[in-house]
């Protein structure tokens, strides 16, 4: 496993590496949080993305970020996400 | 000699069966019941291989090896070559004319059809793995002597049965002049020898003497010892060999043997790491085992592994030295030639070609959810017992009956891959596992019942936990290329079935009042919601089991968890976490007390703080405790920097990755090789260096740090080193409260090194901060 091709953590990583550069460039140490945010979403639902299986790596990552950041807009108004 | 007599042991045990020197022949060494005495016994046997090939090259072939001096005879046999095959034909029985050859001729004949035309069948079973089989016999059997052989008197499946009281004596050889955990001088002279409860001391050559001696008097048949392969044997050997005694006259087996290793040692790669394993030196007729050389040992003692080798009919002294794999495969083979068919040589199978996206889908793992960092209550453990090995049984996985010709409608399909397996053969895996699953159940019911004397406690409990070392290995063989019964697609589809049975019992945990806090591949941890909702583990444990056709067992109920986060971006680890069962009990899992390589003053400050949180009975309790935690590592952290912190708690144990020559930068690990190497001991891949930092900054590998086996005691350690290791020990274990290792050595007034990254996620502001008296 892994081996041949890269399971979905691993391509998740290599593609956050990818980000890094995005990120540098970004101006504020606001902005900078915020993708942040992004990230933590990406990786907090990797067994999700996993039970998928799906060949495309970019909608494994969006449907992790934006159930992500749903969670913390349904969270009245407070930006923490509810712990499961 | 020892008083091994020849001849059959009229009733009593098997113990093992060895190759004979002649290579024409085995030895049956078996044990007198009413006596308790050991009896030698050749007799002929020498098994055939099989070649498999078109009816015209087998022809040639028999042809060619006419006259040969490494065959003795061919002949052409009918039969089932491999569980693929469903119907048989003729194949040539090729039979060496010593065991030695077997491998060298099989390798001949593979040439001779240019490595495409033959088939090669039961080759590398080892000669008394053969003799067993094709006796009805199994290491251990009771047996009677009859018409010149042996007859087991039981089946091999019987679950009570009475084993050979075996004699132990622990063997120990002192080197003059060695000081305990020192290095073995150059020199070296046997001091004394301690076996059993005798020690025997006196000239090198007299001492040597009455050792064989008494072995041959008190007639041990287990010789019990701490890094025999590795030390005690090989200078026993060397010893013997330099003050002139033959190998007739120094015996420590039960027959006279070489003076060398069966096996060299050797570094090998193993899931990432590389590993080292010391030559070995079993012996005829009695069993060395050395505890240091086996991965088993510890867990399975000797119950479980007298249990093993009857399983697998491999010698004790095999299955000690193997890993639990070894067993299976064995046990695989065994059912193979069972059940008439037979063990190919080399897998030749290759994975059949797939699309990317198919292999996407694939090739996926069990399901593992990222816990929530922070510290739990109120949470229930659930495990699939041996989930795995139940699916395979269950759902009829093995290489064979996947995608059979037989069965294009079954019903049995691998979840979202569609893989069929045969709904006609049960196939061997599941022929191999079934029965060992029962087993272990079998040894389990007997654990529950009341009144059970400790020594048949103690010795169940070890069958039952060299089992599970077998079981879990067996899913790994699914998927390793050179198995022998393994097919990929079969890992594949033991995946896909286990995904999907954690994906329902999420839901069904939902509807029994519970949510999802955790889960790893075969693991649950659930909170009752809401919080005092009213749950019934056990209930829903029984109803899942039956509904998912897979034991599910409750583990029980924390009376806290805390789930630890990854220093690199503060989400959890699936795998790292510390709890406090309701029964009082620990579990943890990825912190520095379940890791070898930790540091006596870490594992001593881990001790300290969960035993200061076993007061806690919630998970408020446990933060109320910090602040005692955080004292408790301060005191800890002060008696480090004052310098006298004893230096065998300061040992630092590293396994090298590579051979010492090829090592780029310079590490503590290097520096250790180097001293040791001056010190003419060389240290190879996969070996275990341990040492004690003495100046992490110098560039000098004499200066940097100081091996164990060379410590004088008056060394003075860095306490910086220590103290970063300390911070990093503590962050480990109460990071999800807000400590970091960075504030912690700044408290103490110790520099911190430069961090690689002062990334933060958002997830680590999200977690506690420190209380207010930090």
């Amino acid at each position: 496993m892994g081996r041949t091709a890269p399971t979905y953590r691993q391509a998740l990583e290599e593609r956050m590496k990818r980000w890094d550069a995005f990120a540098r460039l970004l101006p504020t140490p606001e902005e900078r949080a915020a993708f942040e945010l992004l990230r933590t979403g990406a990786r907090r639902y990797v067994a999700q993305a996993t039970y998928v299986g799906s060949p495309d790596l970019l909608e494994s990552i969006v449907l992790s970020v934006l159930t992500d950041l749903a969670v913390r807009l349904r969270a009245d108004g407070n930006a923490r996400p509810t712990s499961r | 000699m020892s008083p091994a007599a020849d001849g059959l042991a009229p009733d009593g045990w098997l113990l093992e069966i060895t190759e004979s020197g002649d290579g024409r022949s085995v030895v049956l060494w078996t044990k007198e019941r009413r006596s308790g005495r050991v009896h030698r016994a050749a007799v002929p046997y020498r098994p055939p291989f099989l070649v498999a090939g078109a009816r015209a090259d087998l022809a040639d072939l028999a042809r060619r090896l006419t006259g040969r001096a490494d065959v003795a005879s061919t002949e052409p046999v009918v039969r089932r070559p491999s569980p693929f095959d469903r119907r048989a034909r003729t194949m040539l029985a090729v039979t060496p004319a010593h065991h030695r050859l077997r491998r060298r001729l099989a390798g001949t004949i593979d040439a001779l059809g240019g490595y495409e035309r033959f088939a090669l069948f039961d080759v590398d079973l080892a000669v008394p793995q053969l003799y067993h089989l094709h006796h009805g016999l199994y290491p251990f059997a009771p047996v009677v002597a009859r018409d010149g052989g042996l007859v087991a008197t039981e089946p091999v499946a019987t679950i009570d049965y009475a084993p050979p009281p075996l004699v132990v004596a622990r063997l120990e050889v002192r080197l003059t002049g060695m000081r305990p955990g020192g290095l073995p001088p150059p020199d070296g002279r046997i001091g004394s020898v301690r076996l059993g409860g005798v020690t025997l001391e006196g000239p090198e050559d007299d001492l040597l003497r009455a050792l064989a001696g008494e072995l041959a008097r008190s007639d041990p048949d287990l010789l019990l010892t701490d890094g025999g392969d590795a030390f005690d044997l090989p200078w026993l050997y060397r010893r013997a060999r330099a003050v002139g005694l033959a190998p007739e006259e120094f015996v420590l087996g039960r027959e006279p043997a070489p003076f060398g290793p069966s096996r060299p040692a050797r570094s090998f790669a193993s899931y990432g790491r590389v590993l080292h394993r010391d030559a070995t030196f079993p012996l005829p007729g009695r069993f060395h085992v050395d505890r240091e050389n086996s991965f088993l040992f510890d867990d399975a003692a000797v119950a479980g592994l007298v249990d093993a080798a009857r399983l697998a009919r491999l010698s004790l002294q095999t299955v000690v030295r193997q890993s639990p794999g070894t067993c299976f495969t064995a046990m695989e083979m065994a059912e193979a030639l069972a059940s008439g068919v037979h063990v190919p040589w080399k897998k030749n199978r290759p994975e059949t070609f797939r699309r990317g996206d198919h292999l996407v889908r694939s090739d996926r793992g069990g399901v593992i959810f990222l816990p929530p960092v922070g510290v739990h209550d109120r949470i229930d453990e659930f495990d699939f017992a041996n989930l795995y090995p139940h699916l395979m049984v269950r759902r009829n996985l093995s290489a064979e009956t996947l995608d059979c010709r037989c069965c294009p409608a079954s019903p049995l399909r691998a979840p979202g891959l569609g893989y069929r397996s045969c709904e006609r053969t049960v196939g061997l895996i599941p022929r191999t596992l079934g029965p060992l699953l029962a087993r272990r159940l079998a040894y389990k019911a007997r654990l529950r019942r009341p009144g059970l004397a400790p020594d048949v406690r103690a010795s169940l409990e070890h069958r039952v936990r060299m089992l599970k070392w077998i079981l879990v290995t067996a899913f790994g063989y699914q998927g390793y290329r050179n198995a022998r019964f393994g097919r990929i697609e079969c890992h594949e589809a033991i995946n896909a079935y286990a995904r999907e049975l954690l994906a329902t019992l999420v839901a069904e945990a939902e509807r029994a009042g519970y949510r999802t806090v955790h889960g790893i591949v075969d693991s649950l941890w659930l909170r009752p919601s809401p919080p005092d909702g009213t749950v019934d583990p056990e209930g829903f444990a029984r109803a899942m089991s039956e509904r998912l056709d897979v034991p599910l067992g409750y583990e029980g109920r924390y009376r806290w968890i805390v789930f630890l986060p990854a220093v690199t971006h503060g989400l959890g680890v699936p795998n790292r976490y510390y709890g406090l069962y309701a029964s009082g009990a620990f579990k943890l899992r990825g912190i520095g007390g379940r890791r070898h390589d930790t540091p006596g003053v870490l594992r001593r400050l881990e001790a300290e703080v969960l035993e200061l949180f076993r007061r806690a009975d919630g998970a408020a309790g446990v933060r109320a405790l910090l602040p005692r935690a955080l004292a408790r590592t301060d005191l800890v952290a002060a008696r480090l920097r004052e310098g006298g912190w004893p230096l065998e708690e300061l040992v630092i144990a590293h396994r090298i990755g590579q051979p010492p020559g090829a090592f780029v930068t310079f590490t503590d690990s290097l520096a250790a090789v180097r001293q040791l190497a001056e010190a003419g001991v060389a240290r190879g891949a996969g070996e275990t260096v341990r040492y004690v930092l003495l100046d992490r900054a110098s560039r000098s590998f004499r200066h940097r740090v100081r091996p164990a086996e060379l410590l004088r005691g008056d060394e003075r350690y860095d306490p910086g080193a220590y103290l970063e290791l300390l911070a990093r020990e503590a962050e480990t274990l109460l990071a999800p409260f807000g400590v970091e290792r960075a504030a912690l050595l700044a408290r103490w007034g110790a520099p911190a090194r430069a961090e690689r990254d002062p990334y933060r996620s958002p997830e680590r502001t999200e977690q506690r901060p420190l209380p207010a008296n930090f």
